[in-house]
């Protein structure tokens, strides 16, 4: 386990360095600079133009930039943000938390929607309400994140008046967006559980189960859960990617702060410096979240430990 | 020392944008203290030094925490005593000396007197390498100053600088401790950087999501004549940045904010019909146009561009995208600038006009319905400015227009960087469209000079890819502007370089720009200052 262990983390580290290279090449390709999209509203000559560029490294060549970039990164300085004129370290630790915290109570609620519609899906009373359930996840797909975010402003903040959106409390400060966010998120996740349930249910071992005189719950805690999680639990890293896409636009419809938004501003000023920490940021999000579901696969399914025990 | 002419107030006072922007002041009311204002922004102010006020945002910020040596009011454009309680200068306006306010302290509790003013106007005058602060546009000529006694301050320009008197009245122009001027002009993205004397301080921030200022309660140098004087009358402002158009809106509506900056004109009537204030404060500058970069072969020929801006339909755009509050262009600045002349004659739409002209300059309708002359064709490009109201949907209404006498416009949003870089290369961007605001005629010269904003690319700017096109009868109407002492002769100037940029076609102006608001039924006193940026200073909220 621990020589495993040693391995996915070195591989993480690999993924990451190359992140961080492919990032910096693309950002230095991109047309026009920070500098130039910033400065160039408040009139300023050519040769002072020149000077803020000099001032931030910006003239030297390119692999000397590169390798203080790395430098800086690994001591934990990620450089300067053009566009808002303060550290980013500091914009990071304005923006981090708020996106955090949003991404994992949106994820929470979107696998709580998601279990709740595929039991109703599978297990639920009438043909037809299974039916009808089963076609949620598609319509939930379907809705626009930006419109959901407005309608529910609408609706619960400017029309029936129970939330703040501009001067909220703590508590609800989040309700909406996570709401906003959960909606599509939790779409895959219940198509997916859906269809893993109806497979384990359609297993023979099922069958054995409930011959044997099985409760209908028990076989539910006992042999469907375990398998048909299992699937789940890898979309559910994947699905990461897509929570940061769905807070980008949430954050802007709410002006929350948070990672999203602060994307959003990054990418259209070039503010290379900011971009460059949020790409690796996210990376590293990435890799932690797949290396933590690879071991919690063994947990869930033990022919996976053996497996790798007598490999 | 006023520089108008008479017929300039005149136009002033009659202009119905002005009448309409009448703060609530008239109000018979009496006014309440207390309270927290909130303020909806669309966008996040990005640099707070204050030569880098013009970008709405931050000038909204920075007209609280500021103040400046002099106001202008902004019904009579006139100059009036705010820190400066009296000022001289010589005929030739090469010397300015201020008497300043005794008693007046930065929010840091340092004298805000003739040392630190003079030390603002360095900065603001030659700028700062070592800082990387740059000189800011709205002051020209600028060579030095120097500390008479501790309230008196003296200006020294190296040529004639007759708009430096308005220019200390501006957003541009706003007071600072020494303590900010030491910092670097890239970390002063930072409110909590920005120590000034005016009547809010910045109390704290979250960076791109709100700003909360509080009001200084020893504050007792407002500007002379402002019909408030003492401490504002608001305990604080609370700027959030809302950046989705419907959620402003929806939430002054619902009682959740007090003010919001950016109305859509389609959005207007709801907010009046539901009994809120409206406030569109003209811009006073540059109007919104669209200019042409002749260093482009395609508009290079003086015929295709008289042709272009007959073929153009101001009235309809007008009328089709926006409201009474956005008049109909009839120069090159707004009806409301200083200097301004009537020269709507020249401004005509008139489609057999433009036909002939281009006929007569060989330019013969192709096929697909696009002119060409010696094998080319007439299709032109420009960018959207997002920042400017509507305009995309303004640039395709024009390319409607200049379609139906064979010319081709293709409107472009592109990302900001393609944007920004496209936009300095005359070969990429034939046209582009133009604004800026400012209540003194220096702003056309900031606007059209190669060395400043240089709106027609000329060679000599930022613009690097620009061949050979240059005006130099143009730039030396634009100096003229910038350096003549007389007042009558500057307004002349004023006069003549309106004149040639419409007789060149440099520019086809649109509609006179203004800054539009909305207000809750329940705030009173608020007022802007000459170019539309908001002034909470006497300010406050009724009961409900």
């Amino acid at each position: 386990m621990g020589r495993y262990l040693a391995q996915r983390v070195g591989q993480a580290l690999l993924v990451l360095a190359a992140t961080f290279t492919l990032a910096f090449l693309l950002l230095q390709a991109l047309p026009g600079d920070a500098v130039l999209i910033k400065f160039l509203e408040l009139g300023l000559t050519p040769e002072q133009l020149a000077d803020i560029r000099i001032a931030y490294g910006a003239d030297a060549p390119l692999w000397q930039q590169y390798l203080h970039a790395m430098g800086a990164f690994l001591t934990g300085n990620f450089g300067y943000s053009i566009r808002a004129g303060v550290p980013v370290t500091q914009l990071l630790a304005e923006n981090l938390p708020s996106t955090l915290l949003l991404s994992a109570l949106a994820f929470a609620a979107a696998s709580l929607l998601a279990l709740v519609l595929a039991l109703l899906a599978t297990l639920g009373g009438q043909g037809w309400v299974r039916a009808l359930v089963r076609s949620v996840p598609s319509l939930f797909i379907a809705i626009p994140v930006f419109w959901l975010g407005i309608m529910l402003i609408q609706v619960f903040s400017f029309q029936l008046g129970w939330i703040s959106i501009i001067s909220p409390e703590p508590w609800e400060e989040l309700i909406l967006p996570v709401a906003t966010i959960a909606v599509p998120i939790s779409a895959p996740l219940a198509q997916v559980l859906i269809r893993n349930i109806d497979a384990v249910l359609a297993e023979p071992f099922v069958t054995v189960a409930r011959a044997k005189g099985a409760s209908h719950a028990w076989v539910l805690r006992w042999h469907v859960a375990r398998n048909a999680l299992l699937p789940v639990l890898t979309m559910a890293g994947v699905l990461f990617g897509e929570l940061l896409g769905g807070a980008v636009v949430t954050e802007a419809v709410f002006g929350l702060n948070g990672l999203g938004g602060l994307t959003q501003q990054a990418v259209a000023n070039q503010d290379v410096a900011v971009l460059q920490a949020i790409v690796v940021i996210s990376a590293a999000a990435f890799v932690a979240i797949n290396l933590l579901v690879d071991l919690l696969y063994p947990v869930l399914d033990p022919r996976l430990a053996r497996g790798r025990r007598t490999a | 020392m006023p520089l108008r002419r008479r017929e300039t107030l005149a136009a002033v006072l009659a202009s119905p944008a002005i009448l309409r922007t009448l703060p609530a002041e008239a109000q018979p009311a009496t006014p309440v203290r207390g309270g927290t204002l909130i303020y909806l922004e669309q966008q996040t102010y990005t640099q707070l030094y204050p030569p880098a006020g013009g970008f709405y945002p931050n000038g909204g910020v920075l007209n609280q925490i500021t103040d400046k040596l002099t106001y202008q009011n902004p019904r009579t454009l006139e100059i009036e005593p705010w820190i400066a309680e009296s000022w001289t200068t010589n005929a030739d306006r090469t010397e300015y000396v201020f008497k300043l306010r005794p008693g007046v302290t930065f929010s840091d509790g340092t004298k805000c007197d003739a040392e630190a003013v003079a030390k603002n106007f360095d900065n603001f005058g030659l700028g700062n390498r070592d800082l990387r602060y740059p000189v800011s546009e709205v002051i020209s000529n600028y060579q030095r100053s120097e500390v008479v006694d501790p309230l008196t301050v003296r200006f020294v320009f190296s040529r004639p600088a007759p708009g430096f008197l308005q220019g200390t009245s501006v957003i541009g122009s706003g007071l600072v401790s020494l303590k900010t001027l030491s910092t670097p002009f890239d970390q002063l993205g930072d409110a909590t950087k920005i120590i000034g004397s005016g009547p809010y301080v910045v109390q704290r921030q979250t960076l791109g999501r709100e700003l909360v200022l509080t009001a200084r309660t020893d504050y007792a140098w407002g500007p002379k004549l402002h019909p408030h004087q003492g401490r504002a009358l608001l305990d604080g402002i609370r700027f959030v940045v809302t950046g989705e158009d419907s959620v402003r809106i929806g939430a002054l509506l619902a009682g959740q904010a007090h003010v919001i900056r950016q109305i859509q004109a389609y959005d207007e009537k709801q907010v009046k019909d539901r009994g809120f204030q409206l406030f569109a404060p003209s811009t006073r500058g540059v109007n919104n146009s669209v200019v042409f970069r002749p260093d482009n072969p395609l508009v290079a020929e003086l015929a295709v561009r008289r042709a272009l801006l007959h073929a153009t339909n101001a009235q309809e755009i007008v009328d089709t995208l926006f409201s009474a509050n956005y008049p109909k262009a009839t120069s090159i600045i707004a009806s409301t600038a200083q200097g301004y002349i009537n020269l709507a004659e020249k401004l005509t739409f008139d489609p057999a006009l433009s036909a002939k002209l281009f006929d007569d300059a060989g330019w013969t309708m192709g096929p697909g319905g696009v002119r060409q002359k010696d094998g080319k064709q007439l299709v032109l490009t420009a960018y959207e400015s997002p920042p400017q109201p509507r305009n995309k949907d303004t640039l395709q209404l024009v390319a409607q227009q200049w379609a139906k006498v064979g010319v081709r416009l293709n409107v472009l949003a592109g990302d900001l960087g393609s944007r920004t870089l496209d936009s300095l290369d005359p070969a990429r961007t034939p046209v582009a469209p133009a604004m800026v605001g400012r209540a003194d005629p220096d702003v056309i010269r900031s606007q059209y000079h190669p060395l400043t904003r240089n709106v027609l690319l000329q060679a000599g700017g930022v613009a690097t890819k620009v061949q050979n096109f240059a005006d130099a009868r143009l730039n030396a109407l634009l100096d003229g502007i910038a350096s003549e002492p007389d007042g009558e002769k500057r307004m002349a100037l004023v006069a003549d370089v309106q004149r040639y940029v419409i007789d060149q076609a440099y520019t086809i102006p649109i509609f006179e720009e203004p800054q539009v608001f909305a207000a809750s039924p329940r705030l009173r006193g608020m007022g802007f200052e000459a170019v539309g940026r908001p002034s909470f200073y006497g300010a406050w909220l009724a009961a409900r």
